[in-house]
């Protein structure tokens, strides 16, 4: 009987600990070098921006179209405070205040909800398509690039909220809040480079 | 069966797989009878919807997702019970299994079915090719054998198995019980079966398979059949399987190293898969974006590449080739690192310049994205691009040769032991130089408008990707077999496929630099009399490069069935992974190494480089010094 807890124990040991050689956390280096590769897709699309104004001199936006310069400019105020917001919440978990964490995920969900739906009513409203012209493509695959992010980023702050009213996370556990919150505020700083270069320049 | 069919596992990943194509008829349908197009059922977008939301419908079956869905609905996640680790029958290689080491095994194996998959591909080439004339292709089922030959052995050979390789052995060299983020690791392996049997499958739809090379030129990719984008969608899988490994090595390295493991006490292959990873995290992202652009316009009708409605072809180039330069350096970097390890240890010599190795590659990682208009010189580009771009493709030959040059120092006066790691590794030394000079000529401008689209470049990326890469490969396979395996390869049969491969390798690409020169063109079925006589000698010559590739399956499994029993050390070589049992045990180390000096002092009387002692009771020396320098007599 002895003899076989024993085994068993050690069957079921696990691996030792490994050795931190750096101060930098795991999860936290991860998402940097994800939001790395990132920086590097919106790039890619920058390169075909570049080409197809720069390079090929097209016109911008192509003739006979515009773009929705005042909306798109209250819809990145919307987005920027959503980053406001979700530093808020953060600061509260941090001090251990419950309800200010909850609702200030809930407001950051709610803002980053409101700038997708009105890029989505835009693109319906705007009055060309991505098959018209290749600015066309390039406004509709940048922006649609972006959208992308916020939804991804949005299905990360879903889970945070839904974790946030489970119960979980306190001021001494917050990386499942932070490394959602690292990806946020990039897909937030990356609209802004989307709209200085395509709406504003 | 329901259980079956609930719990993680095959039964559940055919159910996903059924699930993801049922989902994308209901995903067409509806929007087709929306949008009033005709035909309602449309065979080619159901297939496009569905060669996305198959491979996810498969994943989420096999139980890649199940950690990260409880945890993000908040419910309790099991807490990891190491019942993922380690591998006891077959069967555990076909499920979600965290352990690197299963996971090294896996990546190892699928590229090697890779490897045999686009070498039988090449085999059927050159039966068509030996003679002039068409006698068992169409010359459209020719360009899908080249296209796919090429994009299976770049995308599901080279880059993924030293991926495998550096699985198995990265974490033991750093003194790592496992990788950073294991259950990132599992899926992505699991990317690359699916990457691969994409790009195969389009054999089989309508139109036949790829047919625009490995490079998928727009706007020929974006007019081609169905099956281009059985690589379009293919290629995206396997980027992302090759971003997220990458990530988790540099993770790794930068975190999890042993004390007294600092930077310039690291491996070489270490070094080297680090300098990859930056590559792959930078890089990749490129090639991603190109694909999605030829799938928008392919799918969707957008108009990236469309001249008359403002689209920019060559942009298409510039973007892949940002890519797909570096993506040359991913598979050469890691098989560098693979050499130094084995040339080290086989020569009885401390590495020669351990830290100019360290820099080089960094270097390489640096001045490859600065030349990848050098793909373009033909192109009818910006004229002016060219002469920047050929200078500083001669620059990038110099950390490279700084390599060279260390590895024949560390050879001088060394002890050779010349079993089969080894003579792979020197049958690479003297391939690669030769690889290496054919491309300082096609980076010089009028060199490269004679020979481009020939031959000559068909010898210069065979001489590195076959005389370079895969024979790193070899090299590394040979001589981790005892460890991965825990068992010996039989040297004799070994010796034999080295010197098969090595003689028919130069027999078949050797004579393509004179036909290049001569003009033949390449990715053609049908050629002009004159290249008759050679063309047969390299078909004969490249059968034969294929038998030796059969030698070594049968070693590879006869050995891992049947071998003798492999010592721990049969090397006696320094590293940490040699300092464990052969396997290794579950979970690597009973207790994490302290690192006490640099790992390449052989010859050094008493240095070590690592001891199991636990941390505190050996000091770590300062880093970067010999911790035991050699006794003065
Ligand atoms: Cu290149």
């Amino acid at each position: 009987m002895e003899a076989a807890s024993v085994a068993h124990a050690e069957h079921h040991h696990g691996p030792p600990p490994a050795n931190q050689s750096s101060r930098v956390e795991p999860q936290l280096l991860g998402m940097l070098l994800f939001i790395i590769s990132e920086v590097m897709i919106f790039g890619a699309f920058f390169t075909a921006y570049f080409f197809i104004r720069v390079v090929q001199g097209e016109e911008w936006p192509a003739a006979g179209t515009e773009l929705p310069v005042a909306i798109a400019g209250v819809n990145t105020a919307i987005l920027v405070s959503s980053s406001i917001t979700l530093h808020w919440a953060e600061s509260a978990l941090k001090r251990d205040n419950r309800f200010g964490f909850k609702a200030g995920m809930v407001v950051t969900f709610l803002l980053g909800a409101t700038f997708l739906f009105i890029q989505v009513n835009e693109y319906v409203h705007i009055g060309f398509s991505p098959q018209d012209t290749a600015q066309g493509s390039i406004f509709y695959g940048l922006t649609g690039l972006h959208g992308a992010h916020v939804f991804i980023g949005l299905l990360l702050l879903l889970f945070v909220t839904i974790r946030a009213f489970r119960g979980h996370f306190s001021s001494q556990s917050h990386r499942g809040v932070e490394v959602p919150g690292i990806y946020w505020h990039f897909v937030d700083v990356m609209w802004i480079v989307v709209y200085t270069s395509v709406y504003i320049l | 069966m329901t259980a079956r069919l609930r719990a993680p596992g095959m039964p559940r990943a055919g159910l996903g797989l059924a699930l993801g194509i049922a989902l994308s008829y209901a995903i067409v349908l509806p929007v087709r009878a929306l949008y009033g197009f005709e035909p309602l059922v449309d065979g080619d977008a159901v297939t496009i919807v569905a060669l996305l939301a198959a491979p996810f419908g498969f994943l989420f079956g096999l139980g890649a997702f199940d950690y990260w869905f409880y945890w993000a609905s908040g419910r309790p996640t099991r807490p990891e019970d190491h019942s993922g680790h380690g591998a006891t029958s077959w069967r555990d290689y076909f499920r979600v299994n965290t352990d690197h080491k299963v996971i090294g095994i896996q990546y190892t194996v699928t590229s090697f079915f890779f490897l045999l998959v686009g070498g039988a591909l090449a085999m059927l080439m050159r039966a068509e090719l030996a003679q002039p004339g068409m006698q068992f292709v169409s010359t459209d089922a020719f360009n899908g054998l080249f296209s796919v030959h090429a994009s299976i052995l770049i995308f599901l050979f080279i880059i993924p198995v030293f991926a495998g390789l550096a699985n198995f052995v990265l974490p033991l060299m750093i003194g790592a019980p496992d990788m950073a983020f294991p259950r990132l690791n599992a899926l992505s392996y699991w990317l690359l079966p699916i990457a691969g049997t994409m790009m195969l499958l389009s054999f089989l739809v309508p139109g036949g398979s790829f047919a625009t090379g490995w490079t998928a030129y727009a706007p020929l990719s974006t007019d081609a059949p169905l099956g281009q984008l059985f690589f379009t969608i293919g290629v995206q899988f396997a980027g992302a399987s090759s971003v997220a490994t990458a990530l988790n090595f540099l993770v790794t390295i930068i975190t999890m190293r042993a004390p007294g493991m600092s930077f310039w006490r690291m491996p070489l292959l270490v070094w080297a898969n680090f300098s990859t990873s930056l590559l792959v995290v930078i890089a990749t992202p490129f090639i991603a974006a190109s694909q999605f652009f030829v799938l928008l316009d392919r799918a969707l009708g957008f108009n990236f590449f469309v001249p008359d409605r403002g689209g920019d072809v060559l942009m298409y180039q510039h973007v892949f080739w940002f890519y797909s330069h570096p993506a040359v350096y991913i598979m050469m970097l890691p098989g560098f690192g693979i050499i130094s390890e084995i040339i080290s240890v086989k020569a009885r010599k401390p590495i020669f310049g351990y830290r100019m190795m360290a820099f080089s590659l960094l270097a390489i990682v640096v001045l490859g994205f600065t030349v990848w208009a050098h793909h373009m010189f033909v192109s009818g580009m910006q004229e002016w691009i060219r002469v920047p771009m050929m200078i500083t493709t001669a620059i990038i030959a110099v950390p490279t040769g700084i390599k060279i040059f260390s590895w024949l120092a560390t050879l001088w006066r060394g002890v050779l032991h010349l079993d089969t790691p080894m003579l792979f590794a020197l049958g690479f030394l003297t391939m690669f130089v030769l690889g290496g000079i054919s491309g300082v000529m096609l980076a010089m401008i009028p060199v490269v408008i004679h020979v481009s689209d020939t031959y000559f470049i068909v010898a210069h990326i065979h001489y590195v990707l076959f005389g370079g890469s895969l024979f790193t490969i070899f090299a590394g396979v040979y001589y981790w077999f005892p460890k991965m395996t825990g068992r010996m390869y039989d040297e004799r049969l070994g010796k034999i496929h080295f010197w098969i491969t090595f003689i028919g390798f130069n027999l078949t690409f050797g004579p393509m630099h004179l036909i290049g020169m001569k003009g033949m063109p390449r990715r053609v079925a049908d050629y002009a009399e004159q290249f008759a006589g050679w063309n047969l000698f390299i078909s004969l010559a490249s059968f034969a490069v294929g038998l030796s590739t059969l030698i070594f399956v049968y070693n590879m499994v006869a050995s891992w069935r049947g071998g003798p029993r492999a010592e721990a050390n049969p090397w006696r070589a320094l590293t940490l992974e040699w300092q464990v049992s052969s396997p290794p045990p579950i979970f690597n180390f009973d207790q994490i190494p302290t690192v006490v000096g640099g790992p390449y002092e052989y010859g050094v009387p008493g240095a070590v480089h690592g001891v199991f002692k636990k941390p505190g009771e050996v000091a770590p020396a300062p880093a970067g010094r010999v911790a035991t320098a050699p006794k003065k007599e």
